[in-house]
């Protein structure tokens, strides 16, 4: 196939392309879509911007979707959240429409890596490109929510195609009209009460005028449970095991419950894991695409 | 030998500013917070600059510590944190954390 030339598009051109890449994105899946602008993403740390993947980025298209069945919320065992609550969907959509940039339009397209870089951070904040692209809006939890969808997943592909930018929601999805009933007569919300960063969970926060104005997040603990049996338990269990001396012991401690888990988890998959859902699983946005009979 | 790990006492000496700087903790990080409120934590790079330390040391020293602060307990105790709250959901749905709200969500 040709590649068309960017001379060979205007203005039209790129809103009709935007249009067709958001078609394929929807018929492929994708419960929302947008892009953000290359050059809004001023809060980002240097070194983890789009212009960092891809050094002539326009833009960053932003596919979301791929959210657990409305039975795997239900589910009594939090074991099944931990092996179904995975990335890898929406990653492969984008993936797919990276080759949709470049092979119809002729554009570089880079994939933000679902992953983590070696200093175990995002190569990119795919929360902050779906928030800049319409998708949603980031939550006192933390992830970013749709008002109509509530959580999901999302995937990013920076390209050097400039398709006409969204912009972020005008009023943020959360906190919604229930927590913040809830918070101006308890002092807490679903999630903040399901986890209390003051107890022993990861969140806080504060709320006024419907708006969420202070946040507190224990991203240390946070990671004891949303990647429970993954690279950091097994650190945990690896390096107690090398100081126990006693053979029997060590033993008990290699084919323990948690140590055998830790391993099927890292050896069953390699895209990022979500191994606690807890703080979402009582978010009332989106409920009603969550609730069956 | 490279460097590919911080040596203790390097590691002991910058262990907590490091992970204050960083935000481990994250207060009033998001971007959407007012502005006057928002305190984002600092890049390793900019931690690196204001310890007068090496960027790649600063990145080894945050990477041990995230994982240092808790102990293997806190892994074992999440396990019996999702239990409950999963099992609280599954018998009580929104009403294991707010009944009336949801009612009265429902009826406006």
């Amino acid at each position: 196939m040709k590649s068309p030339k960017k001379h060979d598009f205007d203005e039209t051109d790129f809103a009709r392309a935007k249009a067709e890449i958001g078609g394929i994105a929807k018929q492929s899946g994708a419960l929302v879509w947008g892009v953000a602008a290359a050059d809004a993403f001023d809060d980002a740390p240097e070194g983890r911007r789009p212009f960092d993947l891809l050094p002539k980025a326009e833009g960053v298209l932003v596919v979301g979707g791929a959210q657990p069945r409305a039975g795997d919320w239900q589910s009594p065992n939090y074991q099944h959240m931990e092996v179904t609550t995975t990335s890898d969907r929406i990653h492969g959509l984008a993936l797919k429409l990276a080759r949709v940039v470049e092979d119809r339009y002729g554009y570089y397209a880079v994939c933000v890596p679902p992953g983590v870089d070696h200093g175990q951070q995002p190569f990119m904040s795919i929360a902050m490109a779906a928030d800049l692209a319409g998708c949603g809006s980031k939550s006192l939890a933390g992830p970013v929510l749709h008002p109509e969808y509530g959580f999901m997943y999302f995937g990013a592909i920076v390209t050097t195609m400039p398709l006409p930018a969204d912009s972020p929601p005008g009023t943020p999805a959360c906190p919604a009209p229930e927590c913040v009933e809830m918070y101006s007569a308890e002092g807490l919300t679903p999630c903040t009460r399901v986890c209390p960063i003051e107890s022993g969970g990861c969140l806080g926060g504060r709320i006024e005028g419907g708006r969420i104005v202070e946040r507190q997040y224990d991203q240390a603990r946070c990671a004891t449970r949303v990647q429970n049996y993954w690279v950091p338990g097994f650190q945990k269990v690896l390096g107690e095991t090398l100081r126990e001396k006693d053979s029997e012991k060590q033993k008990m401690m290699l084919y323990s419950s948690m140590f055998s888990r830790t391993l099927w988890s890292m050896t069953y998959s390699n895209v990022s894991q979500g191994q606690c859902a807890e703080c979402m699983r009582v978010c009332p946005l989106g409920r009603a695409h969550r609730t069956r009979q | 030998m490279g460097f590919y790990f911080v040596d203790p006492k390097t590691y002991r000496k910058y262990r907590d500013q490091v992970l204050e700087l960083s935000h481990a903790v994250q207060v009033n990080f998001q971007e959407q917070l007012p502005a006057g409120k928002r305190q984002p934590g600092l890049s390793d790079s900019q931690i690196a600059e204001h310890l007068g330390i090496k960027e790649h040391v600063v990145r080894e020293i945050r990477c041990v510590a995230e994982r240092d602060k808790y102990p293997i307990d806190e892994f074992e105790a999440a396990i019996r944190f999702k239990n409950k709250a999963c099992r609280d959901y599954a018998e009580r749905g929104m009403s294991s954390v707010m009944s009336k709200y949801v009612k009265r969500a429902k009826k406006g």
